[in-house]
């Protein structure tokens, strides 16, 4: 939403040069105009889920192989992204829940994805711990200023982001998702087609 | 104009954070939910301190401590309380207040010096932050002076 604003307010102030005060009037009330559109939309699971999801899709990382994965081909699967970190023991905790449910649900069109904020090393050794069976994707610190950028603004972890079968942001959990609220996503979310 | 960008990220942060399911508005921000501060004792030592909150921890092993121009030896820290890492074993965790003792390599009497204090922490709830860099100033003492006040972290921010 911030670039958003940003960009929408660039153009005004650098080809008519108006009055310093207009400009500034000018940019809250389009501020206050995006600011309520983009609420609105987002309440409705509109704009804001789907640049989100979009700019989720568009990602690029290397697993813990150091092969590039693109998000992109998940596209289509209820795509289940979760930030986490080798040094974040409620990550590690709710891990294996994740695990359970790519194998009862993968038939049916989940895709887990991990986002380490984290080295290879730490993550190739705890992936072979927990036998995971979805892939870990090396995001290092930069993956919290992504994650940052799509609502985890105290930059906590671990942080999960399921996308819709259309790429839109169906929810989004600050701390462990709990396994009965997992499972209930998952099933509305697959039952959606 | 950087008053008013401020005051746009923080609409964009609020609006955002209506959808987001979680333990946002119940959770600290890591820099109130584990306080760093610090004063010289005198010519040659710095004392640093960090008060937890109620319902976090900070990890022992995560806290570094590192001062310039003139260079810190290592920090003498209390013991922790143990607790079993099903992947890094035991560790050890801090609650409550803090209080860790930096030695100076050599005296750094009259001098300003500048702290790097790195902490990493958890809440009980059930999220972790990731690892905080911080700093502050300090003015230490001439020898034989009196301790230093204590002095925060500037705050990080829009406003500066």
């Amino acid at each position: 939403m911030t670039a958003e604003v940003a960009a929408a307010g660039t153009p005004a102030s650098t080809t008519r040069r108006p009055g310093r005060r207009t400009l500034i009037v000018g940019t809250i009330a389009l501020a206050a105009l995006a600011l309520g559109v983009g609420t609105a939309y987002f309440r409705g699971g509109g704009s804001d889920a789907t640049r989100d999801g979009a700019a989720l899709l568009a990602l690029v990382l290397p697993d813990a192989q150091g092969q590039p994965q693109p998000l992109a081909q998940w596209r289509g699967k209820v795509l289940v992204v979760n930030f986490w970190a080798t040094w974040c023991a409620p990550c590690r905790e709710e891990m294996p829940q994740f695990v359970a449910a790519q194998t009862r649900d993968g038939g049916k069109g989940v895709q887990f994805v991990g986002i380490a904020v984290d080295d290879p090393e730490k993550v190739r050794s705890f992936v072979h711990e927990i036998g995971l069976n979805y892939p870990a994707l090396i995001g290092g610190y930069g993956a919290i200023e992504l994650s940052k950028t799509l609502g985890n603004d105290l930059a906590a972890l671990p942080f999960t982001i399921i996308l819709d079968r259309q790429g839109r942001v169906a929810h989004t959990q600050l701390g462990p998702l709990k396994s009965a609220k997992l499972d209930e996503l998952l099933v509305r979310l697959l039952g959606a087609g | 104009m950087r008053l008013l960008a401020a005051l746009l990220t923080l609409l964009a942060a609020t609006a955002h954070a209506e959808g987001v399911a979680s333990l946002a508005p119940k959770l600290l921000p890591p820099e109130q939910a584990f306080r760093l501060s610090a004063r010289a004792l005198d010519a040659g030592t710095i004392e640093a301190r960090f008060d937890v909150a109620d319902g976090y921890y900070l990890y022992r092993d995560k806290l570094r401590f590192t001062t310039a121009p003139v260079a810190a030896g290592d920090a003498v820290l209390p013991p922790g309380k143990p607790k079993h890492d099903a992947f890094f074993g035991d560790v050890e965790t801090y609650r409550g207040e803090v209080v860790v003792r930096v030695p100076l390599a050599h005296t750094a009497a009259g001098q300003t010096l500048t702290l790097h204090a790195d902490s990493q922490g958890c809440a009980d709830v059930g999220v972790c932050y990731p690892p905080n860099p911080q700093q502050l100033t300090l003015k230490v003492p001439a020898a034989g002076g009196k301790p230093g006040a204590f002095v925060e972290p500037g705050r990080k921010g829009w406003f500066k």
